[in-house]
């Protein structure tokens, strides 16, 4: 992945989610994988299109995507309803765009799909061909990986 | 048969009368599979012909349908859509198939697929280079592209697609593997100390010992003999700081700083020689980049109005993300190369002319790229660093990666296999060409 795309979306998830959440954000360590890899439980998918190709996977455990969803709606939610997939939603596309925003004042042309939601148990996500960067985010709330995984078009 | 034979040739007749206002060099029959067409160099195909219920054969890969006796001969049966995942329109009992038969090296093979069309004839000049991004067929069974009466016809490469059996290839590949490795064992068991040496290059450094770098650990080790004394005891490496010691003289001239005089000198002689087209590097293990732009100086210098592409990737991320920013200190610019360098505010930087033909990439050389063909590939001290297996399949990358008359640049101290490379000696620096199998 270019290099110079990885710290707009490192910079854009943790500034929206101090900014959502308002607790501590650790980051862990980045690195690359290109097998499948198992998904946690809730997974919102952004697409890029544009200059490059590609997606970013917001990945979750159930219980910390209810955590945050509650966090950011401003009340306690048991499940994960409605409310919560579209908060979820509106999370990965909040930082998605910011990432896309500043790789755009950069000189980069990226358009995004409406962001998507996945829920399920015993997921696996496949890319052949392209590696995919690992952003490990730890919440106070619990855990997040952003998956992402970008190619230029040659 | 001969109703076959002539309508081949009907074919061909009829192709040749829409053909005839440009230059025809290549023909190719052409036929569809899953709703797209594809065509086949027709100097591989001996004939096409129709058949059903093909001889099963167990224990078989999904692909092979069975074999087929034509005409006497025993010949094996391919399905393409099944081999290519692509949607296979069952027929109806009593339907024949239609069969492309190829003639490979001393056998021939049968090629089932959805309809056989005509024979087109192009320019060989017209063939474009595959796309990376095509998803149906791997783009290493792809020969080209091309667009005949306004239709785009993808050019299979019958040799790559069935030419070797992958499973022997994987069988043939991890023989190599143990045959070098036991080839080193030999060549190191008579010297204990040498032996010790050799692991303890891989504990603390992840220096693998193998055919690419073994006669300059050898001779390393002659000198190391004479600087330490032949005592056992102090011909250890204890440390990584010994370790460290021991390597100093394997890394390549230049490593980790731009280029000096007569390393740029060599380096430049070994480079293709003129090119106005497309040229495209692919420079693995880039590190900071001192190497990357190094090269590109050196290229742009030696090819002008080549239209310059260099793909550099490191999976270190720390150094490879200060890469595309780089500032030097004036007193790290060789001279030779100060027209390249502009002063900023914060030192000095490449022109924007070198810095934007390259692409700095965070990747791990082991995962799949998408990078096409390339005309040159610089990975300079970096096999050494791998696991073994690993080394023969970069080195196979490395062959599969790069165009006929492509270049392969290693580290100053590597030797790249002699069974599949040609080696040419510019000085200090040697050029690798792929020997043709």
């Amino acid at each position: 992945m270019r290099v110079e795309y990885i710290n707009p979306f490192v910079e854009a998830a943790f500034s929206i989610l101090k900014e959502v959440l308002d607790t501590e954000i650790e980051r862990g360590e980045l690195y690359l994988k290109s097998t499948s890899q198992p998904v946690l439980g809730v997974a919102a998918i952004v697409g890029l299109a544009g200059d490059v190709e590609g997606r970013v996977l917001f990945d979750m455990t159930k219980d910390t995507a209810i955590a945050i969803a509650s966090g950011m709606n401003g009340e306690e939610l048991k499940t994960l309803d409605e409310l919560g997939k579209a908060t979820i939603t509106e999370l990965a596309n909040m930082i998605t765009a910011q990432a896309v925003t500043k790789l755009h004042e950069l000189g980069f042309k990226f358009d995004l799909t409406p962001p998507a939601i996945f829920t399920g148990d015993n997921m696996e996500v496949t890319d052949t061909e392209v590696e995919a960067l690992i952003v490990p985010v730890n919440l106070s709330l619990g855990k997040m990986e952003i998956n992402v995984a970008i190619r230029e078009r040659a | 048969m001969e109703t076959e034979n002539s309508t081949i040739l009907e074919l061909e007749e009829h192709s040749e009368a829409l053909q005839t206002a440009k230059q025809v060099d290549f023909k190719m029959v052409t036929f569809s599979l899953a709703g797209k067409e594809y065509g086949i160099d027709i100097m591989k195909v001996k004939e096409i012909s129709k058949a059903e219920r093909f001889t099963y054969v167990p224990n078989t890969a999904p692909y092979v349908r069975g074999v087929h006796n034509l005409r006497g001969d025993i010949i094996s049966i391919i399905d393409l859509r099944i081999m290519f995942h692509l949607p296979a329109v069952k027929k109806k009992e009593g339907d024949l198939e239609d069969m492309i038969i190829l003639r490979l090296d001393n056998y021939f093979i049968g090629v089932i697929v959805d309809s056989i069309d005509k024979v087109v004839g192009i320019s060989s000049k017209s063939i474009q280079p595959p796309h990376p991004l095509f998803g149906d067929i791997n783009i290493k069974f792809i020969r080209g592209i091309v667009e005949n009466d306004s239709k785009l016809y993808i050019i299979l490469d019958v040799e790559k697609i069935l030419g070797a059996h992958t499973q022997e290839e994987a069988q043939a590949e991890k023989q190599t593997v143990e045959q070098s490795s036991e080839k080193v064992h030999k060549e190191i068991e008579h010297d204990v100390d040498l032996g010790f040496i050799v692991d303890t290059l891989k504990t603390f450094k992840k220096f693998r010992v193998t055919d690419l770098n073994l006669s300059w650990v050898k001779q390393r080790f002659n000198v190391w003999k004479k600087e330490k004394g032949s005592d056992a005891e102090s011909l250890q490496l204890k440390d990584v700081a010994d370790a460290d010691q021991y390597l100093q003289s394997f890394y390549s001239p230049s490593s980790g700083r731009m280029w000096d005089d007569d390393y740029m000198a060599a380096v430049t002689k070994a480079l293709p020689e003129s090119s106005n087209g497309p040229f495209t590097v692919w420079n693995p293990g880039c590190g900071k980049g001192y190497e990357t732009y190094s090269l590109t100086i050196a290229l742009k210098k030696k090819l002008p109005d080549a239209a310059l592409k260099v793909w550099a990737n490191d999976n270190d991320l720390l150094s490879i993300s200060t890469a595309p920013n780089l500032f030097f200190r004036e007193e790290e610019i060789p001279g030779h190369i100060a027209p390249y360098f502009v002063e900023s505010k914060n030192g000095f930087q490449i022109v924007p002319e070198i810095r934007d033909v390259i692409l700095f990439e965070y990747h791990d050389i082991l995962n799949p790229n998408p990078f096409p063909e390339v005309d040159l590939i610089v990975a300079r001290d970096l096999l050494s660093f791998m696991e073994i297996n690993d080394q023969q399949k970069l080195l196979k990358e490395f062959w599969e990666k790069l165009k006929p008359n492509g270049v392969l640049l290693l580290g100053a101290n590597e030797k790249a296999p002699d069974m599949d490379w040609t080696a040419r000696e510019y000085g200090a620096v040697i050029a690798y060409t792929k020997k043709n199998v």
